[in-house]
């Protein structure tokens, strides 16, 4: 244990008198979050409105035709009930509401259309909102130019066709950062335990270092647990790091601010350290020098940060892809790592997420077991 | 002083030692026992078997078959046993980045359960101001140096040394000769490769010649000169007093140049 543990001081050492693999390991992560978090993907998707028809009359099917025409354009209309919709928009499903109340637009009933925005949606609700204001314009020009001489009441007609009651709702944290911020961490993590640890062997086994340490009474158990400590302590680093600027630049909050969250994260952190530090484990098995790790290990973890629900939701996917990305350990990681932040989920909350990086953990652990080589 | 036994028996016996990579038979029946207190030789043309032998004796390699014992205990079964008791100097040597050369020795001191006196160890082989340096801006010859340093932690009764000259100039030579002998009067066992057969003369009481995984001859270097020159060998060259390197050294000096 001795062993094993002046072996993590000295790993620590060496990484934090390593500038560049600092930089790597935090910068990067850092850039990327800053990047993604200014492009704001969000804005470019188109939102979804919840409609509630209790005029049920020509007024409304006019206002209904027109929004689901627009669909190809940027929104996404569904009907419902008043509580399902209500519902729908508490738990962030769609970005606005539209209440078209009884009577509407008929003599001496209601103009108003009552919309609900989701402030957590901003951009994709006040898109929606300014569509129905064009709509209810475009209906009321209409209305006005085709008057209808052969109804004497064409004066009653709808003086106005209508207007827009607005107010937002308010919840939980849903931009776009605090969807790209916990994914970032999750990748870190991963990157962090496969790169990490198969530069780290590749080159110790190249310069000759492994085959030092295999002359003194240092059985491999020691040194491959000094490996994992050393990586976890630094994914744990890492991920405090990434997230206090995740706060600072974004505004983001960790769960509900609680210690409860706090140590969700760092039990993530640690439980996906393992997981990928396994891999690269795993990996320097298979490869053994610099020019076969790079693209090995490239390819092992591309498809992961692009599929796994990081940069976006993973039902941006075609459904197909996502019957296989949904298993993906990083899914798993980033997945549990965004409940715990994001929504501030509790460990009950992410058990089947725990339980997937569980599995992977097992199997790949068999894997690094076989694969792993002194030499 | 050191882990050495009191027994008076070989402490390195090698009995028909054999091993074999694919299609080459690198180790192919060695036998040989090395007394305590003895600096013993191997020497032999690259891929005569010299390092195999010697990782053999070191636990680093499972023999074919053959039995190799280091103060009676046996490698193969207890590999971690005889590490403990032997220093072990590397043919290409190479130590963490990004330590110092007293952090180093402490973690090998730590790896070797030894708590050691880093500087005392830096001393012994002429690296004292360098305890604050890194392993790779040291010179071939202070690399060398060090890594002598770092198989003497656990004060080990048997050192194995890879080729320690390979590589470096007369002077840093001369000086890892005098470090060697230095090691032998402390009472450690020394076991050495060398292709040099001026540092075989040199340092060796008694060395092996091996060739093709083979000792082809086994004596002092005296007795193996002397028995060459009975079988009516003559050097075909004038004998001269002085040596091609006498000269080099006597123009140039003996004090080290990598420092």
């Amino acid at each position: 244990m001795r062993i094993a543990l002046s072996l993590t001081v000295a790993s620590l050492k060496m990484y934090f008198r390593n500038r560049q693999a600092i930089f790597f390991s935090l910068f990067i992560p850092f850039l990327i979050m800053v990047i993604f978090g200014l492009l704001d993907f969000d804005r470019f998707s188109g939102a979804d409105v919840g409609i509630v028809d209790q005029a049920q009359n020509e007024a409304s099917a006019a206002i209904i035709l027109q929004l689901t025409d627009r669909t190809d354009e940027l929104v996404d209309v569904e009907l419902g009930s008043l509580g399902k919709e209500t519902e729908r928009i508490t738990d962030g499903e769609i970005d606005a509401m539209f209440v078209i109340p009884a009577g509407f637009a008929e003599p001496g009933g209601p103009v108003t259309v009552s919309a609900t925005t989701d402030e957590r949606s901003p951009q994709r609700a006040a898109l929606a909102v300014a569509l129905l204001d064009q709509i209810l314009g475009d209906l009321e020009r209409q209305a006005a130019s085709t008057p209808d001489v052969t109804d004497s009441s064409v004066t009653k007609g709808p003086a106005k066709f209508g207007t827009i009651s607005l107010s937002t709702l308010e919840g939980d944290d849903r931009s776009y950062t605090a969807f790209l911020v916990p994914g970032i961490v999750a990748m870190s993590i991963m990157q962090l335990g496969i790169f990490g640890v198969v530069f780290a062997l590749v080159q110790y086994r190249q310069q000759g270092v492994l085959r030092r340490l295999k002359a003194a009474p240092v059985n491999p158990a020691q040194f491959l647990f000094a490996q994992i400590s050393t990586r976890l302590s630094i994914s744990v680093f890492q991920t405090l790091i990434l997230l206090l600027v995740g706060m600072i630049l974004f505004d983001l909050a960790v769960g509900d601010g609680d210690v409860v969250s706090w140590l969700l994260v760092i039990a993530l952190a640690l439980f996906g350290g393992i997981l990928f530090v396994t891999m690269g484990l795993a990996i320097s098995g298979v490869a053994r020098t610099e020019e076969v790790a790079a693209p090995v290990t490239n390819l092992v973890s591309m498809p992961m940060m692009f599929l796994s629900g990081v940069f976006f939701p993973l039902d941006a996917l075609p459904g197909v892809v996502t019957i296989v990305t949904q298993f993906l350990p990083l899914t798993f990681l980033a997945d549990a790592m965004r409940a715990v932040v994001t929504d501030g989920s509790g460990i009950t909350d992410i058990w089947g997420e725990l339980a997937g990086l569980a599995a992977w953990s097992a199997i790949v652990f068999a894997a690094a077991t076989r694969l792993f080589r002194w030499e | 002083m050191n882990n050495a036994g009191t027994s008076g028996g070989p402490v390195i016996v090698a009995k028909d030692l054999r091993k074999r990579y694919d299609d080459i038979q690198a180790v192919d029946g060695v036998s040989f026992e090395v007394y305590r207190g003895e600096v013993f030789g191997m020497l032999g043309p690259n891929g005569a078997g010299k390092t195999t032998t010697v990782e053999i004796l070191e636990g680093m390699r499972d023999p074919d078959s053959g039995v190799a014992l280091i103060d009676g205990i046996d490698v193969t079964r207890e590999p971690m046993r005889v590490k403990k008791i032997i220093g072990v100097q590397l043919q290409a040597n190479a130590f963490f980045d990004r330590l110092t050369l007293s952090e180093l020795l402490k973690l090998f001191g730590t790896l070797y359960g030894h708590s050691v006196s880093s500087q005392d160890l830096l001393d012994r082989v002429d690296l004292g101001e360098r305890g604050k340096s890194q392993f790779k801006t040291l010179s071939g010859g202070q690399k060398q140096r060090f890594s002598i340093a770092a198989a003497l932690v656990n004060e080990p009764a048997v050192m194995f040394l890879d080729e320690p000259s390979s590589g470096l100039d007369p002077q840093a030579r001369r000086n890892m000769w005098e470090l060697i002998k230095g090691l032998q009067a402390d009472g450690t066992t020394v076991m050495l490769t060398t292709h040099y057969m001026e540092e075989a003369e040199e340092l060796c009481d008694r060395v092996a010649i091996v060739d093709s995984g083979r000792i082809v001859a086994l004596d002092t270097p005296l007795a193996l000169v002397d028995g060459l020159l009975e079988t009516g060998f003559r050097n075909e060259r004038p004998t001269r007093e002085a040596t091609l390197e006498d000269v080099f050294i006597s123009m140039t000096g003996r004090a080290l140049r990598d420092e």
